[in-house]
């Protein structure tokens, strides 16, 4: 019983092993189908199911349509090859990133990487490039940590550090809000974490106090005792790194509360989307925040980009798309310039990157401990009238910042 | 043991050592160190839940204590986290024991809540203690080997350390007082045995080993939060699935539900796009329904009452 | 002082909601003894009827939970008449069989709702959504308000059938002592099918309430069953009495928590509440009312 056992335990694991394994090798066949040409791969990875498969739709979207441009322009013709790209799911999970890395890497043996968008994920897929050599293009994965190990074969450029999304909010805050006192609030996330962090390092710097300081679990129903407890500390103005669902409860209960500050500001992701604006209604009114992209920022191409992409897909697209989109720009210049396909090639070519883009001006550069990362333009925009407007700085603003804000019984 | 009791343990081991050789592409390797990884884990609830029939739903806390323990050798003092390997076991006893001794005074249901309850609490502690463990930034590595081969030595390693601890104590007397605190925990209280005392026999190794899972894991993977490490519904539970659908209170009920979970996830996620867990949902309900003392337990429809009658020798002997 | 008023009143609103999300749970492992890991996800497919109820026919929440209960009640039924029942026949060397089998079919649940609603946030914005009223400076909101108030007459209701018609006193015999009940009559599998269905109607139920209040998404689910257990746990399995105290108890706890303590730990807060209880009272609530 015991060798029939274990004859079957060692087949069911070399079987397992053998299907896997050779389903990698009968991948290749449809590729060899697809390419009469000659190819060169660029394996993006993405949550394209899970939790955040919301934004792996999008970005997938955005870089299929970008490259469908290029295509239309002879642009993914590079050195006589075509650019493929090869799309693989991280399931919204770590494991699956590695795994997807491992695959792409090794199985589907592409020249470079991109994707990556939670902390988590693109920090295990820069793990793996970085440590067989291969170069990775950040897509949105925005922790601090990635691009400050010194790793050369990982570039960040479309997306900006957590802690620097703040950098045209500073700015402002020094000229005009002054603000004496803050309140900071913020989701137990990476992002989160390293975005209050940021923020609550500036402000200690500049001497200003922060008067309340609370992480929060994201997906609570009921954010009232927490903010109840904040407006008894009477904060000049309120700093909170949020997404879209907890962003949108979050202004609705302040509403509910009556709890007035003279500004709100968001820290990016969850303040900006139009499902924030769909959510909390007339409470999004006046509401700022930092992003590093809005549909009516001045870089050439960006409102026909959210324009297309309403059409086709019926959705209106945020900072995450206009990232994939850019990134995709990036790729095929980058690959259009290289010498060679090797991933050093490839690696000189995207650090010598010197690109304008939907999202601004991208270049790859060492700086403030960051290594092959973009200095991210970053811009404070604010609800009004239900539309996001650019208000600072003030060369790029399309409206004038609505400061103090008024109170929730004076506004209609 | 008899000759024919030799055979097959030396087969597998040859063909394990000899595997990274002729897999040489490290996408497979891969595969196989994260099946090893779950057999690993597997084997250490087993031991606990299988055999000893308490069922923990919270052992992903052992498992991320051992992650962070290395984690935060390196995060705190530098050292490499292949220390964590030592610490990372140890931490996770320690801990099991007042774990231990608070969770064993509830029975069945109970039981299995307040793991659940544990996990989970760790997991939010460890998120919320940011100065301690980096919250949910997490602690990334750069990994040591730039191959696969070395790390599918040290989890083969780990594995075989755990079916020989296994094997050790389900074979000895400690075997047969787990399944008879499993099958009647009064009637065993009421022959003398010290139930509690005997359930934490059960308890340390399992959380021993957990733990050294999780080191390893902080090692291979180059990255950790509690967000994944204390998961509990990526790691509690699934450890739990993956040992049923392999066969609970059979030794290599980990091994092969762990070679099912691991490689039939990673093809449907790479064949089936966005219905990968969809058919992982719906293969766990058919696995359950059909086989619901998991593949190895419905080997030998007659042998399952012998299973249950005798408890360790896993149908060594007879026929 | 309001600050601790506000708190309360927030933690007791939302917690009746949550007590009968639990309701549906604790009558479940009162009569079965299992633990059912895919009531969260009972929940989140009676919500997205709910949802869709709205959205093809503007029908308000609080009429749409009238399609959703019948249809999870019929659903649920048939998960345990062709699922579970199956399963309590087989011997299995561990009985948590059971349990996996609810994951698994959580897990297809989920997905199934992944594949038709992709994982977009929805909600359901009605007119009422952020109407708040104010008692001294406690503001409070109109949809947990009314919404607390459905619940307990909920509960009311589910208690009058638990204790004065034949087929809820059946369902109580089962809970108490199945073999004794089947020796008395009563048709055991048939109960234990009706129990699954009613508690899948309330599950319901609970989560439509909560439609004009939060939102909406497929993982939606873990949530609450996580909740349900740490109140099923804190009013003892199988009492609806118990339900409404442990929804109470683990709304204020977390409120108080996420006020005093913080909103991080809140969390927290509910775990330990509910460890101590399973430790130190394991018949929850009902076995203190008893004596």
């Amino acid at each position: 019983m015991k060798r029939i056992t274990g004859i079957f335990v060692a087949a069911v694991m070399i079987i397992g092993i053998m299907v896997v394994g050779g389903c990698g090798g009968g991948g290749a066949k449809p590729q060899e189908q697809a390419a009469k040409k000659e190819t060169v791969k660029v394996g993006v990875i993405l949550p394209l199911t899970g939790s955040e498969a919301m934004f792996g739709a999008m970005e997938k979207n955005s870089m299929e349509m970008a490259y469908e441009e290029l295509k239309a322009a002879g642009k993914t013709t590079v050195g006589g090859k075509e650019i493929e790209l090869k799309f693989e799911d991280d399931q919204s999970k770590q494991d699956a990133a590695k795994a997807a890395a491992e695959k792409l890497i090794n199985q589907d043996k592409v020249a470079m990487l991109s994707g990556g968008y939670s902390s988590a994920n693109t920090n295990v897929i820069a793990g793996t490039a970085q440590s067989k050599g291969i170069p990775f293009l950040i897509v949105t994965g925005s922790a601090d940590e990635i691009t400050k190990q010194g790793w050369q074969w990982i570039f960040r450029g479309t997306a900006a550090p957590a802690s620097k999304y703040t950098g045209a909010l500073w700015d402002l805050m020094d000229k005009v809000i002054k603000p004496k006192s803050v309140a900071l609030i913020y989701e137990n996330t990476d992002f989160g974490t390293s975005s209050a962090k940021g923020f609550r390092k500036v402000c200690q710097d500049k001497g200003i106090n922060i008067v309340f300081d609370q992480a929060y679990e994201k997906g609570a129903i009921d954010f009232k005792p927490m903010l109840a407890n904040m407006k008894k500390t009477n904060p000049d103005v309120v700093f909170a790194v949020s997404y879209v669902m907890d962003a949108s409860l979050i202004t609705k209960q302040m509403k509910e509360l009556d709890f007035n500050t003279k500004l709100f500001i968001g820290g990016a992701a969850g303040y900006t989307m139009p499902e924030f604006k769909e959510n909390a209604g007339d409470a999004s009114e006046y509401v700022a925040s930092t992003t590093l992209w809005i549909p009516n920022v001045a870089w050439k191409g960006a409102a026909d980009y959210f324009k297309k992409y309403k059409e086709k897909y019926g959705k209106e697209p945020d900072y995450h798309g206009a990232q994939a989109y850019a990134t995709m720009y990036i790729i095929a210049d980058a690959l259009g310039r290289a010498k060679d396909f090797t991933p050093e090639g490839i690696r000189q070519a995207l650090k010598s990157t010197d690109l304008m883009t939907i999202m601004g001006p991208i270049k790859f550069e060492d700086w403030e401990g960051y290594t092959n990362q973009d200095k991210p333009t970053t811009y404070v925009v604010q609800w009004q009238k239900g539309k996001l407007e650019v208000v600072w700085p003030e060369e790029a603003a399309s409206a004038k910042l609505v400061f103090p804000v008024p109170n929730w019984k004076e506004r209609k | 043991m008899t000759a024919k009791g030799w055979l097959t343990p030396t087969v597998i081991a040859v063909v394990a050592l000899v595997l990274p050789l002729i897999l040489r592409d490290p996408y497979p390797q891969h595969i196989l160190i994260m099946i090893l990884i779950w057999a690993t884990l597997g084997t250490a609830w087993n031991l606990l839940g299988g055999y000893a029939g308490q069922v923990s739903f919270g052992h992903a806390a052992f498992f991320g204590l051992g992650a962070y323990s290395a984690g935060l050798l390196f995060f705190h003092l530098k050292i490499s986290t292949w220390w964590g390997l030592l610490l990372g076991p140890l931490v996770a006893t320690a801990v099991a024991v007042p774990i231990g001794l608070i969770c064993f005074r509830l029975r069945g249901p109970y039981f299995a809540l307040a793991t659940l309850a544990l996990g989970e609490i760790f997991r939010l502690v460890f998120t919320n203690w940011v100065s301690f463990t980096r919250g949910a930034q997490g602690i990334l590595i750069l990994s040591t080997f730039p191959t696969k081969v070395p790390y599918y030595y040290i989890a083969l390693a780990i594995w075989g350390l755990a079916m020989f601890t296994l094997n050790r104590l389900i074979n000895s007397k400690l075997g047969y007082y787990f399944v008879s605190i499993r099958e009647d925990q009064d009637a065993a209280e009421s022959l003398g045995i010290p139930t509690t005392r005997y359930k934490m026999y059960a308890l340390l190794p399992s959380a021993f080993l957990a733990g050294l899972t999780g080191a390893f894991y902080m090692n291979y993977i180059a990255f950790i939060d509690p967000h994944v490490v204390f998961s509990l519904g990526d790691i509690s539970v699934m450890v739990i699935l993956v040992v049923m659908m392999g066969g609970v209170a059979n030794p290599w009920g980990a091994p092969v539900g762990a070679a099912i979970y691991i490689a039939l996830n990673e093809i449907f996620r790479a064949w089936l796009g966005s219905a990968n867990v969809l058919a992982f949902g719906i293969l766990v309900c058919l696995v359950i329904l059909f086989l619901p003392n998991g593949v190895m337990g419905e080997l030998g429809q007659i042998r399952r009452t012998a299973f249950r009658q005798k408890p360790a020798a896993a149908g060594g002997g007879q026929k | 002082m309001s600050l601790f008023g506000q708190t309360v009143i927030c933690g007791i609103l939302l917690g009746g909601m949550y007590a009968l999300i639990a309701i549906g749970m604790t009558l479940i492992m009162g009569v079965m003894k299992i633990i059912n890991l895919a009531h969260g996800a009972l929940v989140m497919v009676g919500m997205y009827i709910t949802y869709v109820c709205y959205k093809s026919w503007g029908l308000d929440p609080y009429l749409g939970m009238l399609i959703a209960m019948p249809a999870l009640f019929l659903i649920g039924c048939l998960i345990q008449k062709y699922m579970i029942n199956r399963l309590v026949e087989v011997d299995s060397i561990l009985p948590e069989n059971q349990v996996l089998l609810t994951v698994g079919i959580m897990l297809v649940l989920t997905e199934v709702a992944r594949l038709i609603f992709k994982s977009d946030y929805r909600s359901v914005t009605t007119g009422y959504s952020s109407s708040t009223f104010f008692v001294g400076d406690m503001s409070i909101s109109v949809p947990m308000t009314v919404g607390f108030f459905i619940a307990m007459a909920f509960t009311y209701l589910l208690h009058l059938f638990l204790t004065r018609t034949d087929l809820g006193r059946s369902i109580r015999a089962t809970a108490q002592d199945r073999n004794a009940a089947v020796y008395m009559g009563v048709n055991a599998p048939r109960v234990t099918v009706i129990t699954f269905g009613i508690g899948s109607a309330l599950a319901a139920a609970g989560g439509s309430l909560l439609l004009p209040l939060f939102y909406l998404w497929p993982d939606i689910g873990h949530l609450f069953t996580a909740k349900a257990f740490i109140i099923t746990i804190l009013g003892g399995m199988g009492s609806t009495m118990g339900a409404i105290f442990g929804g109470l108890t683990l709304g204020i706890a977390e409120s108080l928590g996420a006020t005093y303590i913080s909103m991080g730990y809140k969390d927290v807060v509910g775990l330990v509440i509910f460890l101590f209880v399973l430790l130190f009272i394991p018949g929850g609530f009902k076995s203190l009312t008893k004596r």
